[in-house]
C-alpha cells in the first residue's frame, strides 16, 4: 500500500491533531487547528482536481476562510481577552495526552481499514478522519478550559467533514456551506457563553463547575 | 574500497571529526554570547592536557570508578565504528554487527557504567546526577528503539549499515530523523534538557556525574562524549539525508562528504539554538520527550501501513 497525496494530507491533518494533544498553550492549539484545517482544505482541492468539479474548490475556500481564519482569530482574541494562556489538562498532562492521541490515531487507522471506500478515495484517508473524530472526543473530555473544548469540537467537526469527503461523491455545495456556517454560529455562541462563564465565576475551568449556582 | 581507504576513513571519523565538532559547537556558542571564544582546535589541546595530568582518586572509590570510563570509552569507539553516522563505511560482510538492537544495548551498557561510576565515589552530586540521567534514559530509550525499529520494518533490514541505504519513504525518514534529533539532545545532555556548561547543582545532569573524575580518567569520558555526539547527531543527519530523493545513488565519497558537512551544520544549528533558547524546567522534560516518542511512534505506524 502506497500513500497518495490525498492520504498524505489527511495524515498531516491527523498528525497536527496529535500535536494539539501534546501542547498546553491555547494559542499554540489554535495554530494546530489552522494547520489541520489547511490540510483538509487541500484534501478538498485534490478531490476537486481529481473529479473536475468546481464546487470542491468553493468548499475548500469557505472551509479555510471560516475554520482556518475567522474562528481561530475570534478564539485567539477571546483567549487574550479572558487572559487564559495555558490549559494543563484535567486528568493527565500533555505528555500522556500526546501518547493517547497516538493511540487514537492507531485506532482510527485500524477502523479505516474495514471501511468501505467508494470512488477511489482511499481507506487511509477515511481512517485518518476517524482518528480526527477520536482525537476531538479525547481533547473534549480531557481539557480543562472551556475554550479548549471549543477547539476540540472544531477538531471533531473537521474529522466529520473529512469523513464526508472520503465517503460521498461531493455533497451539494449548499449543504456543506450550511454545515460550515452552523459551526461558525455555534462557536460564536460558545464564545459568548465562555464570556458569561468568566463573568459569573471569574474563571473558565470546567473541572470546577461541579454544582449549579443557586 | 580497499582496506587502506577504510582505515583512513575510520581514522578521520575517530580522531578528527568528533573533536572538531566539539570545538566548532563551543566556538559558535561563544560567538552567540558575544565572546571571541577558544580556538576551534582547543578541544585537542584540552584533551592532551588532561592526558598529561596526574589523576586524583577519592579514597572511597573502588575499581568500578577506574574501570567504568575505560570500558565506556571502548564502547564509544565500537559505536563510532559500527554506526553509519557518516555513511556506510564497513564491508558488507560486517553489516550484521551493526544490528540496531545490539547498538542500543551497547548504548545502555555505556550508560549503565557511567551511572555506576558516578555512584561509586559516594559523593552527593554523583548520586544526584545519576538519578537524573537514569530518568532521562528511561524516557529516551523507547524513542530510539521504536524509531530504529520503524526503519527496520520499513526497509526489511535490521542492520544500521544497510538500513539507511534502503529508505524509500521521505515521511518515515523525516519523522525518524526528528525523533532521533530530539532524543539525542536529551541523550547528549544538550540544551533544552541540560546545560553542558553549567556547574549549578540544581540543574546539572551530566556534569554532576563526572565531577570526581580528573586526569586521564576525565580524558576518556570527555573523548567518549565527543564520539557519542557524532554518533547521535550523525545518525539523525543520515535519516534526514535519506529523505532527499536520489541521495543514496550518489558515489560513496559524495555521501560521506555531505554527511559530514550536514553533521557540522546540525552542530552549528544546535549551538545557535542553545544561544537563543532557555533550559526546560526539569518537570517538563517528559513533555518534551513525549514529542520525540510520538514522532517515532508515527514513523512506525506509517512504516507498518506502507508495507
Amino acid at each position: 500500500m502506497s500513500l497518495s497525496g490525498l492520504d498524505l494530507m489527511a495524515a498531516a491533518a491527523a498528525a497536527s491533531a496529535v500535536w494539539m494533544c501534546g501542547v498546553s498553550g491555547v494559542q499554540t492549539q489554535l495554530r494546530g487547528l489552522v494547520l489541520q484545517t489547511a490540510a483538509i482544505a487541500i484534501v478538498c482541492m485534490i478531490l476537486g482536481a481529481r473529479e473536475h468539479e468546481g464546487h470542491y474548490y468553493g468548499l475548500a475556500l469557505v472551509v479555510f476562510a471560516v475554520k482556518g481564519a475567522a474562528i481561530p482569530v475570534f478564539l485567539s482574541w477571546a483567549a487574550r481577552r479572558l487572559g487564559v494562556r495555558k490549559d494543563s489538562g484535567a486528568y493527565f498532562g500533555p505528555a500522556i495526552g500526546l501518547l493517547a492521541g497516538c493511540a487514537a490515531l492507531v485506532a482510527g487507522l485500524f477502523i479505516g481499514r474495514d471501511l468501505a471506500v467508494p470512488m477511489g478515495t482511499s481507506a487511509g484517508a477515511a481512517g485518518m478522519s476517524m482518528a480526527l473524530v477520536f482525537i476531538g472526543m479525547l481533547l473534549m473530555t480531557t481539557r480543562r478550559l472551556a475554550i479548549s473544548q471549543l477547539i476540540a469540537l472544531l477538531t471533531l467537526e473537521n474529522g466529520i467533514l473529512l469523513f464526508g469527503l472520503t465517503q460521498t461523491k461531493g455533497m451539494p455545495l449548499m449543504v456543506e456551506m450550511g454545515a460550515v456556517f452552523e459551526i461558525l454560529v455555534g462557536v460564536l455562541i460558545g464564545g459568548l457563553v465562555i464570556f458569561r462563564l468568566n463573568r459569573s465565576f471569574e474563571h473558565i475551568d470546567v473541572t470546577n463547575l461541579r454544582e449549579l449556582r443557586r | 574500497m580497499t582496506i587502506f581507504e577504510l582505515a583512513l576513513f575510520h581514522a578521520i571519523n575517530l580522531l578528527a571529526i568528533p573533536l572538531m565538532l566539539a570545538g566548532v559547537v563551543r566556538k559558535v556558542k561563544a560567538r552567540m554570547q558575544m565572546r571571541i571564544g577558544a580556538p576551534v582546535l582547543q578541544a585537542f589541546h584540552d584533551l592532551a592536557k588532561l592526558l598529561r595530568k596526574t589523576e586524583t582518586i577519592s579514597e572511597n572509590a573502588s575499581w568500578v570508578f577506574i574501570w567504568a570510563p575505560r570500558v565506556g570509552f571502548a564502547v564509544a569507539v565500537i559505536l563510532t565504528v559500527l554506526v553509519p553516522w557518516a555513511g556506510s563505511l564497513l564491508p558488507a560482510a560486517w553489516a550484521p554487527a551493526s544490528n540496531f538492537v545490539f547498538v542500543l544495548y551497547l548504548l545502555a551498557l555505556s550508560r549503565f557504567l557511567s551511572l555506576l561510576a558516578a555512584l561509586d565515589t559516594g559523593s552527593a552530586f554523583g548520586g544526584l546526577g545519576a538519578s537524573r540521567e537514569a530518568m532521562i534514559s528511561v524516557l529516551v530509550e523507547p524513542t530510539l528503539l521504536i524509531g530504529l525499529a520503524a526503519l527496520a520494518v520499513h526497509t526489511g533490514s535490521a542492520d544500521l549499515q544497510t538500513m539507511f541505504g534502503l529508505i524509500t519513504s521521505p515521511m518515515v525518514a523525516i519523522l525518524v530523523g526528528v525523533a532521533l534529533l530530539l532524543a539525542s539532545l536529551a541523550e547528549l545532555s544538550r540544551m533544552p534538557i541540560d546545560d553542558p556548561t553549567t556547574h549549578l547543582e540544581l540543574t546539572m545532569v551530566h556534569e554532576a556525574m563526572i565531577l570526581e573524575n580528573s586526569g586521564p580518567n576525565l580524558f576518556l569520558i570527555e573523548y567518549g562524549t565527543a564520539l557519542r555526539m557524532c554518533v547521535f547527531l550523525g545518525l539523525s543527519c543520515q535519516a534526514f539525508l535519506s529523505a532527499v530523493p536520489g541521495f543514496r545513488e550518489t558515489p560513496l565519497a559524495v555521501q560521506y562528504a555531505t554527511g559530514v558537512l550536514s553533521l557540522f551544520a546540525l552542530g552549528i544549528a544546535m549551538a545557535v539554538a542553545e544561544g537563543i533558547g532557555v533550559k526546560l524546567k526539569w518537570r517538563s522534560v517528559p513533555n518534551f520527550l513525549a514529542f520525540a516518542a510520538a514522532s517515532s511512534f508515527l514513523a512506525a505506524l506509517i512504516a507498518a501501513a506502507e508495507r
